[in-house]
C-alpha cells in the first residue's frame, strides 16, 4: 500500500485535491520561488499577492517592513548578503524602485550599481530569469500619433527617474547579451490603483497595478524562444492599460505573455 | 580657453597637461595632488561629488574627464557612471558647451566586437559586456550622450586601449591592436579643444584614439577625418620582425 492509498483508507482525502496533491503543489511552489525587490512598495506587495497563488514568494527591500511574505532587508551591495538573497530562486522580479525621496545620485546608484550587484549574484546562483520593471516614459519623446512598439529606440530624458531606468535597462541588457540571464523588461505606464483614480481624467499612460501583476505572472510563465525575433535572451514588452486614448500598443504583451488588460478609466 | 581637467594626476593626465599648457589656461583636479611641482592651479576634486565638481566647473569653458576607477565595485560606479552625471550636470548649469570624456575601447566595442570583427569603427551600438570597468564607463558615456541630446553641450568621447612610449618599445614585441603614443594621445586633446563645435557631425561623437594599426581591427579613420588627427608616432614596428 502506498502513501496515497494509506491516506485514502484513513479518510483523509480532501475535496478538491488530495493531501498528496497539496504536498506536491507545495513542493512545486517551493521549487518555483520568486524574489521580488523593492518589497516596501505597494506595487511589490500587489505583485507578491498575485504570484503567491502558484509560487513561493520572497520579498526584499532596503528596509524591512511588515509583510505576510518572507521579507529580507538587503542593501543589494557587493557582499554575501546579496549572494544569499538569491540562493534557491528561480526568477527575480526587479521592481527597482529607489527609496522615496531619493536624490539624483541615489536614484542612479539604485538602478545601476544595485541592479548590477543583483544580476551578478543571480548569475552566480544560477537564476534563470530576471524581470526588470522599467518605464514607458522612455518612449514618450516620439510624436503621440506614432504607434511605438518595443523595437523603437528609447529616448530617455535627463530627469533622474527616467534616466536611471534607462541605465537600469542598459545594465541588464549586457547580462542578456552574454547569455548569462534571460532578461524580460516590462516597460510600465504610470501605475495607478483603480479605486484611487476613479472619476479622474484618464492619463494616456495609466496602468492598473493588478494589470502589472498579471503581466509579471505572464512574463514568469512565458516560454520565450531564444530565437524569437532573433533577440536571444532579451525581451521587452509595453505594459499599460488599453482604452480609447491609451498611448502605447500592448499587442506583443498580449500575444507572448497572455496579458489581458481590463482597466477602463 | 579655461579648461578643467578632472583626473589630471593619473596615467594620462600629465601627458594631456603637457600637450595643452602652452595653449590653454588649465585647472588641474584629482583626488591626489600632482607628484611634481606644476605651474597650474590644483584643486582636490572627487568626481563622484556633485558639489566639488560644480565648484571646480565655475568659469570654465571646457571639461576634460580623465578620471577612472577599474576594480572596486562601488567606487567604479561612483567614479565612472555618477562622475559623468556630475560633470554633465555641472556643464549644463555653468553653460559649458564642450566636454571631452574618456574611457577604454570596450566602453563601446567590447569583447563581442574585438574577439570577432575587423574594421571596427566607434559608431556602432555599444556592447560593453558585463565587465565592471567596461560597463560602468559605458554607463557614463551613455549619460553624456543623453545629456547632449537635451542640452546645448557637445561631448567628444575619446576611447583608448593601450599607451606606449615609442622610445621604450622593441621592434617585434607586439601588443593589442589599438595603441597610441602618450604624445599623440595628448595631441588629440589639443585638437578636441580647437575644433569648432559646429563642425562636429552631432553633439555626441566617439573617437578611437590610436595610431595607424596594421591589423585593420580598430580604425582611426574618423579621428583623422573629423579632428584632423595625424599620429606622428608610427607603432607598426611593434609587429615587424626584429
Amino acid at each position: 500500500m502506498n502513501r496515497r492509498q494509506l491516506l485514502q483508507g484513513a479518510g483523509i482525502l480532501l475535496t478538491g485535491g488530495s493531501t498528496l496533491d497539496r504536498e506536491a503543489e507545495a513542493s512545486s511552489q517551493s521549487e518555483r520561488r520568486v524574489l521580488i525587490t523593492s518589497g516596501e512598495t505597494e506595487l511589490a506587495q500587489v505583485i507578491a499577492d498575485h504570484l503567491s497563488r502558484d509560487r513561493g514568494v520572497r520579498l526584499t527591500g532596503l528596509t524591512a517592513v511588515p509583510s505576510r511574505f518572507p521579507f529580507t532587508a538587503c542593501q543589494l551591495d557587493h557582499d554575501s548578503a546579496t549572494d544569499e538573497l538569491v540562493q534557491g530562486v528561480e526568477a527575480i522580479v526587479h521592481v527597482a524602485e529607489p527609496p522615496s525621496g531619493a536624490g539624483d545620485r541615489e536614484q542612479i546608484d539604485h538602478l545601476t550599481r544595485r541592479t548590477y550587484n543583483l544580476a551578478r549574484a543571480a548569475v552566480d546562483a544560477g537564476v534563470d530569469r530576471l524581470l526588470f520593471l522599467s518605464t514607458l516614459e522612455l518612449m514618450t519623446g516620439y510624436d503621440e500619433d506614432f504607434l511605438v512598439s518595443e523595437r523603437w529606440r528609447p529616448l530617455p530624458t535627463t530627469r533622474p527617474s527616467v534616466l536611471a531606468r534607462h541605465l537600469g535597462e542598459y545594465t541588464c541588457r549586457e547580462f542578456a547579451r552574454e547569455q548569462k540571464l534571460q532578461v524580460i523588461v516590462l516597460r510600465l505606464g504610470k501605475v495607478v490603483k483603480a479605486a484611487a483614480v476613479k472619476g479622474q481624467a484618464a492619463d494616456p499612460l495609466w496602468v492598473e497595478e493588478r494589470e502589472v501583476a498579471q503581466a509579471v505572472a505572464g512574463a514568469l510563465d512565458a516560454k520565450l524562444s531564444d530565437h524569437a525575433q532573433g533577440v536571444g535572451r532579451w525581451r521587452i514588452f509595453n505594459v499599460q492599460s488599453e482604452f480609447p486614448g491609451s498611448r502605447f500598443p500592448v499587442s506583443n504583451a498580449k500575444g507572448a505573455l497572455g496579458y489581458r488588460p481590463w482597466f477602463k478609466p | 580657453m579655461k579648461v578643467l581637467i578632472i583626473g589630471a594626476t593619473g596615467y594620462l593626465g600629465p601627458h594631456v597637461v603637457k600637450a595643452l599648457e602652452d595653449h590653454h589656461q588649465l585647472l588641474l583636479t584629482d583626488i591626489k595632488p600632482p607628484k611634481e611641482n606644476t605651474p597650474h592651479p590644483f584643486q582636490r576634486v572627487d568626481v563622484s561629488s556633485m558639489e566639488q565638481v560644480q565648484r571646480a566647473a565655475e568659469g570654465m569653458d571646457a571639461i576634460l574627464n580623465l578620471s577612472v576607477l577599474r576594480e572596486h565595485r562601488r567606487i567604479a560606479f561612483d567614479v565612472n557612471a555618477l562622475g559623468c552625471y556630475n560633470i554633465m550636470r555641472a556643464a549644463v548649469d555653468h553653460g559649458i558647451r564642450r566636454v571631452i570624456n574618456t574611457g577604454p575601447h570596450f566602453t563601446i566595442t567590447g569583447p563581442l566586437y574585438e574577439g570577432i570583427d575587423h574594421g571596427i569603427t566607434p559608431d556602432v551600438p555599444p556592447h560593453p559586456s558585463t565587465i565592471l570597468y567596461a560597463l560602468t564607463k559605458s554607463l557614463g558615456q551613455e549619460i553624456c550622450r543623453v545629456f547632449s541630446q537635451h542640452h546645448d553641450v557637445y561631448v567628444l568621447d575619446y576611447l583608448f586601449y593601450n599607451f606606449r612610449d615609442p622610445k621604450q618599445v622593441k621592434r617585434g614585441s607586439g601588443g593589442v591592436p589599438f595603441i597610441v603614443s602618450w604624445d599623440d594621445a595628448g595631441e588629440a586633446f589639443r585638437l578636441g579643444l580647437e575644433i569648432e563645435l559646429d563642425r562636429l557631425p552631432s553633439r555626441c561623437e566617439i573617437f578611437f584614439i590610436c595610431a595607424d594599426m596594421p591589423q585593420g581591427k580598430f580604425l582611426n579613420e574618423k579621428t583623422r577625418r573629423v579632428l584632423g588627427f595625424k599620429p606622428k608616432d608610427d607603432l607598426a614596428y611593434l609587429w615587424r620582425r626584429p
